[in-house]
């Protein structure tokens, strides 16, 4: 019966909480773009409210979708504003990057400017040449020789 | 912990070890000389073993095999799509999957009976708040892909801190399993308390009343304190008719939680006015002999 | 009379109140401190001639106020009104009004001047204080209270260095001294059964001859230790360098600390042991041998001294000299005329040295503060009262029949006669040899102190009239000569004090009224006191009013005539002095330049007072500069460095260990917390 939610449940649904959560931690601290840090924050809310849905499930009242609703209202709230402040901090230097934003470090500490070294070589992304090149209307194109999956090399 | 066996030990030590390997290769940075699409594809094959053995810790007894199967699905998906998200080197991709993550949830929502959650989470979450994302990116993403979505940074410390963080729950967590938290048993049979279908509410369907008249009639209900709360702590209650859920909820709302919503909705309309406020550059006008000086939006001083 | 001893306490508490209210009223009185401080010392000579009047009746009253009270040291305020304090208390006052009087001229326009009566207020509280002490703790107290105002004093224009340089020798040296009459305290309070350190107890029979078999090394020990404590103070050899430098302080200061009060509490202090003194014949010797040596080094060095108060200066180490002479004179069976002696020798000198310094002042405040005597000459004319009240001072000094000087300088002779002769007896010590040698070296030290006080006063007031130049006079430096090298403050400038305030108004005429009557007082009582008290015996019959100083029944008091040798003596050599000095110095000749030539390494080392305080500087000061320059640069880089190095903790561990880890990436602080709090709770989990 899917009224049934026996504690065992409970701990798996917490596993899933667990788990988001921590994924969302692993993203806020390991990414530089401002808006991949939101994204992994809110996913860390998302766990705790499956926590909450969970134990509200459990014990059988609505506390905790109540409380996850007003999760939801602050997860609202906290975009917004983030957002606007992410816009700003873009505006001030055209970028998104959170390393730029270091001056709280203490006074005398050099700033830490990582390598460039350590970032993934960009891969080579199909430019306009490997666009299908169409002929003017009305003139059929020529078939492809080839199998369909060769066409993007 | 004496209630962890062997094998749950072993495992969880699998789990964090593989999805920490995992996960740190899938991270956006250098692998020195190793190609990235290598890095990338053993990054996966670890993700998936880790993933794999994080789901035998889940004990699914006295389940519905359809309840059973739905539930593996959302919760795999929600993890996958949440590794995806964090692991992405596009953000708009990020986002993405993150929309991805709501809907698992909101998938888990509906399992476990929070019906108007997951409608609310899908509706607020992935149509509002990602939509807004979306536009961001739009907004201030750079062309091509920017050095610092491809550089993670100290992806071995964060790595490390997270799934510490995580061994330490799911330690925790598998630690409490033989103990129930309310020992009254292992399988409840609990329904969420539905509002008490009264006379008035009857007259209110077919009458037609406004909702002044129904407060006064309800008045004379009983307060919601008398209201059988949950065979929990009232076992012998009869399981109450199908009522409304969303009713039902939002009785729970506006009677026992009314300074909660109160709270909420003050917050929000304190951060809308703060994020307009923040948001709108304004050029700062000098009243200098009627010459007004135009600076820069980018450059307008945060008020 | 008890309600009279017990009223001594007025004696040294009314000076006191009077130099107090100088000190916190100076800012209104100005210059007019000189009234409280003359009043208050005023009052305590009236007080003291009641005292005086009134001997006999009590010797000692103690105070009932309780000084200290430790364990077994029971050590109450006592005063006593015998004999010799009240003597001394009579003296001290008279000397101290009169100086006060005078300095209220001399000082007049001093930007210091309620600091100056303030502090001869307090000078004239320790020092009776000193005198009406019974016991020797409270003594030493006042010991170093007048130490410590003879420093301010000295110093008083602490801006010239020479004299803030002399101030510090001077409480320096007698800090030297002070350790002696320290360890003699403590010796006291060890050997003593009693513990009780008052005079009547511990020199009374019982006591010493408890000593006698019990710490005979006390007996020698402690009297030698009261001496090198005198020997500080009354500036004796090895400790008198510091009373010639002492010229550096405003001549009343010379006057009343260095002739009259300060230098004699030494010889007090030995006066009042005389019956532990008396044990210790070889003690005895050695003071009057050390007595003996410096007079005659005092007098040799003053025969070339070319500044008129450094002349006076070693005269009144020599003069104090005698009084040892006397005291060590005081052998079993001459004992307390021996120190009777010495004690009105210490009487007249007061009162004609006074005189002699208020009288140097006075021309020097003629001259416009210059004292070197070859700046001018001849002032006879300009300043007469001056001129006959310096002659009298002079002619007692000398020690010419009539005057003070010739009654007391006789008897010191005649005791240390009869104490050679005592010594040669049968039950003497053997050493009656060594007493007539110091009698002869006193007969030769006479004629050279007539020698020079005739040479100081001829060169001053005869010979043609020359006055030094007033312009120059204030920034004169007449240093050509080698004593210039000595920076010890031991050279003789001609300007050896400063007068800033103008003296021109009194550039070569003689002082205003209130210096006059006292040097004209002063004057009198050198050509009267001695006659007085001395054939009378009025003196000593007051003083043998004293505990210390009764004869006792073991002793058979010698019978003497008139020791009429020694009279002679005593007058031919001062009259082969003065009129030596006469054929020198009465006008100007090149036979003194002469015999210097003729003479050049006896008079060199004259000159430069023996090279005693290079000696000094080389054997003590410079060890003692190292020391200090050595503890400088511990502390500086020991000490501090050690302290600096513990400060340096905090700055490293913050600047640099911990400093880094605020990096400003929020990233970076975000992942130390979650690695904390992972590690929190797996620590919580896994060990609890």
């Amino acid at each position: 019966m899917p009224n049934d939610f026996s504690f065992e449940m409970l701990t798996n649904y917490l596993l899933v909480g667990a788990t988001l959560m921590a994924l969302g931690m692993l993203g806020f601290l390991s990414r530089r773009n401002l808006i991949v840090m939101f994204l992994s924050a809110e996913m860390m809310l998302q766990g705790v409210a499956l926590t909450l849905v969970g134990f509200g499930r459990y014990h059988g009242n609505w506390t905790g979708q109540v409380f996850t609703i007003v999760i939801l209202t602050v997860a609202a709230c906290e975009a917004s504003i983030a957002l606007a402040l992410i816009l700003i901090l873009f505006n001030r230097r055209s970028s998104l990057d959170v390393s730029l934003w270091q001056e709280i470090r203490e006074p005398g500490q050099p700033a830490i400017v990582e390598p460039e070294s350590q970032a993934e070589p960009e891969l080579a992304v199909a430019g306009p040449e490997s666009y299908p090149h169409l002929l003017t209307a009305g003139i059929e194109p020529p078939h492809p020789t080839g199998a369909w999956s060769n066409r993007r090399d | 912990m004496d209630t962890l066996s062997r094998f749950d030990l072993i495992n969880l030590v699998f789990t964090i070890v593989t999805g920490c390997c995992g996960v740190y290769l899938l991270l956006p940075h250098s692998h020195g000389r190793a190609k990235p699409i290598l890095a990338h594809r053993i990054g996966y094959v670890f993700s998936s073993l880790s993933l794999i053995s994080l789901f035998l810790f889940c004990r699914t007894t006295n389940v519905e095999f359809v309840t059973k199967a739905f539930f593996y699905i959302f919760a795999v998906a929600s993890v996958a799509c949440a590794i995806l998200t964090i692991t992405s080197r596009d953000p708009i991709h990020s986002a993405l999957w993150f929309a991805a993550v709501v809907l698992a949830t909101s998938g888990l929502f509906l399992l476990s009976g929070a019906q108007f959650l997951a409608a609310g989470t899908v509706i607020v979450y992935a149509g509002a708040i990602i939509v807004t994302f979306l536009f961001v990116i739009m907004l201030a993403q750079k062309e091509g892909r920017a050095i610092y979505d491809r550089m993670a940074r100290a992806p071995f410390l964060a790595t490390l801190a997270s799934f510490l963080l995580l061994f330490g729950l799911l330690l925790a967590l598998l630690g409490m399993r033989g103990q129930p938290v309310m020992g009254s048993g292992e399988s409840k049979n609990i329904t969420y308390p539905h509002r008490v279908v009264s006379a008035a509410e009857r007259l209110r369907t077919r009458n037609q009343l406004s909702s002044k008249q129904i407060l006064v009639l309800t008045r004379s209900l009983p307060a919601s304190s008398e209201l059988p709360e949950s065979r929990l702590q009232n076992p012998d209650a009869a399981p109450l008719a199908s009522g409304n859920h969303v009713a039902s909820l939002g009785w729970t709302l506006y009677t026992e939680h009314l300074v909660t919503i109160e709270l909420a909705g003050a917050l929000l309309f304190a951060a809308l006015i703060g994020a307009l406020a923040i948001a709108t550059p304004r050029a700062p006008v000098r009243p200098t002999m009627g010459i007004v000086v135009n600076a820069q939006p980018a450059e307008a001083k945060v008020s | 009379m008890d309600a009279l001893v017990r009223n001594a306490w007025l004696v040294p508490f009314l000076p006191l109140l009077g130099g107090l209210i100088a000190a916190v009223g100076g800012k209104w009185f100005k210059q007019q401190s000189h009234l409280p401080v003359v009043l208050g010392i005023g009052l305590a000579f009236c007080v003291s001639l009641v005292l005086v009047a009134s001997v006999g009746q009590t010797k000692v009253a103690p105070v009932p106020i309780e000084w200290l009270t430790i364990s077994g040291l029971v050590v109450p305020i006592q005063f006593q009104a015998d004999g010799l304090t009240t003597m001394m208390l009579a003296m001290v006052t008279f000397v101290a009004t009169l100086v006060a009087i005078y300095a209220s001229g001399y000082m007049a326009g001093d930007p210091g001047y309620p600091r100056f009566f303030a502090v001869v207020g307090l000078f004239v509280f320790s020092m009776t204080g000193l005198v009406l002490s019974a016991n020797y703790l409270l003594t030493y107290l006042f010991w170093e209270g007048v130490g410590v105002c003879s420093y301010l004093l000295v110093g008083f224009w602490h801006s010239k260095p020479e004299a803030a340089a002399a101030a510090k020798k001077a409480f320096l040296v007698n800090r030297v001294g002070d350790v002696g009459f320290a360890i003699a305290i403590f010796w006291m309070w060890v050997t003593s059964p009693t513990h009780d350190l008052s005079y009547a107890s511990f020199l009374g029979e019982g006591n010493l001859e408890h000593l006698k078999v019990a710490a005979p090394a006390a007996l020698i020990g402690i009297p030698l230790l009261l001496f090198w404590a005198a020997t500080a103070k009354s500036a004796q050899v090895p400790l008198y360098v510091w009373l010639p430098d002492a010229m550096e302080g405003p001549t009343p200061v010379s006057a009343l600390i260095h002739a009259a009060t300060m230098v004699t509490a030494g010889v007090y202090l030995v006066a009042r042991s005389t019956p532990l003194m008396v044990m210790a014949p070889g003690v005895q010797l050695t003071v009057s041998a050390i007595g003996c040596i410096t007079a005659l080094l005092a007098a040799s060095i003053a025969l070339t001294q070319t500044d008129l108060k450094r002349v006076m200066a070693y005269s009144t180490v020599s003069q104090l000299g005698y009084m040892f002479m006397a005291l060590g004179a005081g052998v079993k069976g001459v004992t307390e005329f021996a120190v009777i002696a010495g004690m009105f020798h210490l009487f007249t000198h007061a009162f004609f040295k006074a005189l002699l310094f208020l009288s140097s002042g006075s021309v020097m405040h003629a001259m416009g503060g210059v004292i070197d005597m070859r700046e001018f000459s001849g002032l006879r004319h300009r300043l007469p009262v001056t001129h006959w009240t310096f002659a009298t001072g002079a002619l007692a000094l000398c020690g010419v029949p009539i005057f003070a000087g010739f009654w007391s300088k006789d008897e010191v002779l005649s005791s240390l006669m009869l104490a050679g002769k005592t010594a040669n007896a049968s039950e003497g010590s053997g050493w009656g040899w060594a007493y007539y040698l110091i009698y002869g070296v006193a007969i030769l030290t006479a004629f050279m102190t007539a020698f020079y006080t005739g040479r100081a006063y001829f060169m001053t007031f005869w010979g043609p009239e020359r006055l030094p130049d007033p312009t120059s006079a204030a920034t004169h430096h007449g240093s050509t000569e080698p004593e210039a090298v000595h920076h010890s403050g031991g050279d003789a400038h001609g300007h050896s004090a400063d007068h800033g305030h103008g003296h021109d108004s009194h550039f070569g005429h003689e002082s205003p009224p209130s210096m006059t009557i006292p040097l004209r007082i002063l004057a009198v009582c050198a050509l009267l006191v001695g006659l007085i008290f001395g054939p009378s015996h009025l003196f000593e019959h007051h003083l043998k009013q004293t505990a210390q100083l009764e004869p006792t029944a073991t002793e058979h008091a010698i019978e003497h005539s008139p020791d009429y040798v020694t009279m002679v003596g005593g007058t031919l050599a001062a009259l082969l002095g003065i009129g030596l000095s006469y054929s020198l110095y009465f006008r100007p000749s090149p036979v003194p330049g002469r015999l210097a030539g003729q003479f050049r390494p006896l008079y060199l080392g004259s000159l430069h007072k023996f090279y005693v305080d290079e000696f000094y500087t080389w054997l003590l000061v410079r060890p003692t500069q190292v020391l200090g320059l050595t503890a400088n640069f511990l502390d500086k880089y020991l000490v501090d460095g050690l302290v600096q190095g513990i400060s340096w903790i905090p700055r490293l561990v913050g600047r640099h260990l911990l400093g880094p880890i605020q990096n400003g990436l929020i990233q970076y602080y975000a992942a130390v917390t979650a690695l904390s709090v992972g590690a929190l709770l797996l620590a919580l989990f896994l060990l609890v």
